[in-house]
């Protein structure tokens, strides 16, 4: 079975996706990813979408819940190095990705979650 | 004007991501930028995941349309799903999607350039989507599009979920077979048994049937050979009263008496030889007659038959004719039993010619190294329908002439049984009152196993040995050295005659020869002084082994040795050590707790030459016989620590140990059980109690002849008889 690795950094998880996601390697993305941050406890997580180059509504709306569902579980979800080609079309097709919160890089990602965990 | 590109069927997940990564690299094929590369590519995917979700699957076309700049990419996603029913209310952006963002279409929709949805209930849905070139992208021909094509069939991304899907596929196909199949075998397997029951119930009834009558033919001979003799001591009163009365001892008899005392002595004599057939025939059918071979000449063999056969002739006028036999090799066989067949034949011949001749005559087959011999005679004949039954006992031809002659019915069986047991067999021609032929093929040399006139394999020299060549036409005498060399270091090839020498001297050099010098027909004098003056032979050391007593002529024809025969294996082996620098020392093992046992043994043993090793248990003796490897173990069965059992077991469990003769000797009284344990696993099973007695010497040299260490163990007596140089 197919799987996003999710890697453990100190009390952060970082999930890196390499590869174009069809939709269900997306939803095991979600659940595999809330199930971490329970067994590890985690205070924050990290998704680095810099190998993207298509966001469609469907991976958009995963990245909002995985946001959400995190938030419930005491973590804070970053979404880190998102191309501009893909802000700009996610904008157009009226995707605001709101409560997602996200940083250029993973540097600036981490910083955001050091502090907001503080 | 509008170009094909490719199309990609929407059927699983997998391919909403090929119809979007497609999207991308048609895009940038066409000179889009990448922002506009992102937009197309998400757009198709979210109707391409529609088509997926709600139509069931379809595919997405992608065309390029128009020959002048801009060109418009359009891309058609279409399924055949039951329809969009509230289309309106999407378009407006009033739908709210319980599954998706309710954002494909509309999304879509603001992504593209030109956008528009055909839709119907249950006739599917097809959507739209076109998007102009950059203005600064080259114009796209056709041959610019089929070469785009090409490239991009050639990248097809690999589908592994459908692969995967297809050979799962066939998998359970050929599992399906494949179960199919083996029910067929099990069934066939069924039937198979049930038949293989059948058969071997029929067997075991054959089996018995068979044991019934050979129990019956036992039962037959015992009955005929006792009642035979049980028949000839009163006959032989009777002769021999008869004779005492006719010479008039007790007083002389009235001519009338004398008369009838001769028809009780020729009655009684008659009455003698019948029984006297009959013996021989149980004697025969009971294995009991004892072939003595011996060489000799056909024409000296009808000499006798003509001097014995001299009475029959007196008084008929019938010729008895023997054939001067021509470039008949010498026999080897039973001269007594040729004889006696062909007297048999004979005097039938003369019992059913009433005048004309009986020829005899011989004649050499090449094809099978037979002689057949032949009695011809110019009597009444037989008919086709009686010629096989006259070789059964006791029949006879019913007819006048017949009737008028004496006879037992047992005479051609008789001889038809000898021949077989010579190796031959008889045959009958004959044709009504002109005459009857009866022919006996005997094989030149009469050999134990019948295996004369058999190709003999190739002869291999085993690596590991020294080849012996062997020159002995006495097949018996042959099987001795045979046993005599044994599992030594010499090979044994056996030649019978000279000419078979020299074939195998042509492929084979042995490190020695022994040669007889008689031969069947043949001496190999000559072979001798051949095999001496060639160069190539003349380095062999050669020992002359033969009865023909003369010493000098072999030592000056250039013998390396001579000995008179038989031959010992003593002095066959000790010559052939001297010869090829073997060392002789054997190694015999004594396995056995007890010290006066071990002692006995070696005391047994009073010869020079053998090595012994002790060992008080199994453990010590399986130790003993790894490191050392002897020739012979004697091993006792009650010993402490491992006993003899476990230890023949270990040895047999080694294969650098198995072939290693075993002489069990132990004071126990053995099981059938542990008779049949030990069964083929040791040479032979000696009791302790036997070696105080007188013929244990004797008893011994026949185990050990038999495993072939026949040298452990000289015969003094012959010993003494041979010499070597």
């Amino acid at each position: 079975m197919e799987r996003i690795p999710i890697l453990k950094m100190g009390s952060f998880l970082l999930v890196t996706v390499q590869v174009d996601m069809h939709d269900q390697l997306a939803m095991n993305l979600q659940s595999d990813l809330t199930d971490k941050i329970v067994s590890a406890k985690a205070r924050g997580v990290l998704i680095d979408i810099s190998a993207l180059d298509i966001v469609d509504s469907f991976i958009g709306r995963m990245l909002g819940n995985i946001a959400s569902m995190s938030r419930i579980l005491d973590a804070e979800t970053v979404v880190v190095g998102m191309q501009p080609a893909v802000a700009i079309t996610l904008v157009e097709l009226g995707l605001a990705l709101t409560g997602v919160r996200t940083a250029l890089n993973i540097e600036k990602g981490m910083d955001l979650l050091r502090a907001s965990i503080g | 004007m509008s170009f094909a590109v490719i199309s990609v069927r929407i059927q699983y997940e997998h391919d909403v991501v090929a119809a979007r990564q497609r999207t991308r690299q048609i895009a940038q094929a066409l000179g889009f930028e990448p922002q506009q590369q992102t937009r197309l590519a998400t757009a198709v995917s979210e109707i391409a995941r529609n088509t997926l979700v709600y139509g069931g699957g379809g595919k997405v076309e992608f065309l390029v349309e128009g020959t002048t700049s801009p060109q418009l990419l359009s891309i058609v996603v279409s399924d055949k799903g039951p329809g969009i029913p509230n289309l309106d209310e999407i378009l407006e952006g009033r739908y709210c999607s319980t599954t998706g963002m309710g954002l494909g279409i509309v999304g879509a929709q603001r992504l593209m350039d030109r956008f528009s949805i055909d839709t119907a209930a249950g006739k599917g849905t097809t959507v739209y989507l076109g998007k102009l070139l950059p203005r600064r992208a080259p114009l796209v021909s056709a041959k610019g599009v089929s070469e785009m094509t090409e490239r991009l069939a050639r990248e097809k991304p690999k589908d592994l979920l459908a692969e995967f899907r297809e050979q799962n596929q066939e998998l359970v196909r050929t599992l399906d077979e494949l179960r199919r199949r083996q029910d067929e075998l099990i069934s066939l397997n069924r039937e198979l048994e049930d038949t293989n029951r059948g058969v071997v119930a029929l067997y075991a009834e054959l089996d018995e049937k068979a044991d019934h009558l050979r129990r019956a033919d036992e039962v037959k001979s015992r009955f005929l050979s006792n009642m035979s003799h049980e028949f000839r001591t009163p006959l032989n009163s009777i002769c021999a009263l008869s004779r005492v009365l006719q010479e008039h001892t007790d007083g002389p008899l009235a001519p009338e008496q004398e008369v009838q005392v001769s028809y009780i002595r020729q009655s009684a004599e008659s009455l003698t030889e019948l029984v006297n057939d009959l013996l021989d025939l149980a004697k025969v059918e009971a294995g009991k007659i004892v072939l003595h071979p011996v060489d000799f000449e056909v024409n000296k063999l009808f000499g006798a038959l003509r001097g014995m056969l001299r009475p029959l002739l007196a008084g008929v006028s019938v010729n008895l004719v023997f054939e001067e036999p021509r470039s008949l090799p010498l026999m080897y066989t039973d001269e007594g039993k040729v004889s006696q067949i062909l007297r048999n034949f004979i005097s039938n011949a003369l019992k059913f010619t009433e005048a004309g001749e009986v020829r005899v005559s011989a004649q050499y087959d090449d094809a099978d190294a037979s002689v057949v011999f032949r009695v011809q005679d110019t009597g009444i004949g037989i008919a086709a329908e009686y010629q096989e039954i006259i070789f059964q006992e006791f029949t006879q031809v019913d007819g006048p002439i017949q009737r008028k002659v004496k006879g037992t019915g047992l005479g051609l069986p008789l001889s038809k049984k000898l021949a077989e047991l010579l190796g031959g067999s008889v045959s009958v021609e004959s044709k009504v009152g002109i005459g009857s032929t009866f022919s006996v093929r005997v094989p030149k040399v009469y050999s134990l196993a019948g295996h004369v006139g058999l190709v003999e394999p190739p002869i291999q020299v085993e690596p590991s040995r020294l080849p012996v060549l062997l020159v002995e036409d006495h097949d018996e005498t042959r099987l001795i050295y045979q046993k005599f060399l044994g599992s030594s270091r010499w090979q044994m090839i056996g030649a019978r005659s000279v000419r078979e020498t020299e074939n195998i001297l042509r492929n084979v050099r042995p490190v020695a020869i022994v040669l007889d010098i008689m031969l069947q027909g043949e001496d190999s004098w000559n072979l001798l002084a051949k095999l001496k003056s060639n160069r190539e032979t003349s380095s062999i050391p050669v020992l002359v082994a033969t009865t023909a007593d003369d010493r000098g002529k072999a030592m000056a024809l250039g013998a390396d040795a001579y000995a008179a025969k038989p031959l010992t294996a003593a002095v066959l082996l000790e010559q052939l050590a001297a010869w090829t620098g073997v060392d002789l020392t054997r190694t015999v093992l004594l396995v056995d707790d007890q010290e006066v046992s071990r002692y006995l043994f070696k005391q047994l043993f009073s010869q020079r030459g053998i090595r012994f090793l002790e060992a008080v248990h199994g453990a010590e003796g399986l130790r003993v016989a790894r490191q050392e490897k002897p020739d012979l173990i004697i091993m006792d069965l009650t010993m402490p620590e491992m006993n003899g059992f476990e230890a023949i077991g270990g040895l047999q469990a080694d294969t650098a140990l198995r072939h290693i003769p075993v002489i069990v000797a132990t004071s126990r009284t053995l099981s059938a059980e542990e008779t049949s344990q030990l069964a083929g696993r040791v040479a032979a099973v000696l009791p302790k109690a036997s070696l105080s007695e007188h013929g244990v010497k004797r008893r011994l040299r026949a185990i050990l002849t038999q495993a072939g260490l026949a040298d452990l163990l000289p015969d003094p007596k012959t010993a003494s008889q041979t010499a070597a140089e």
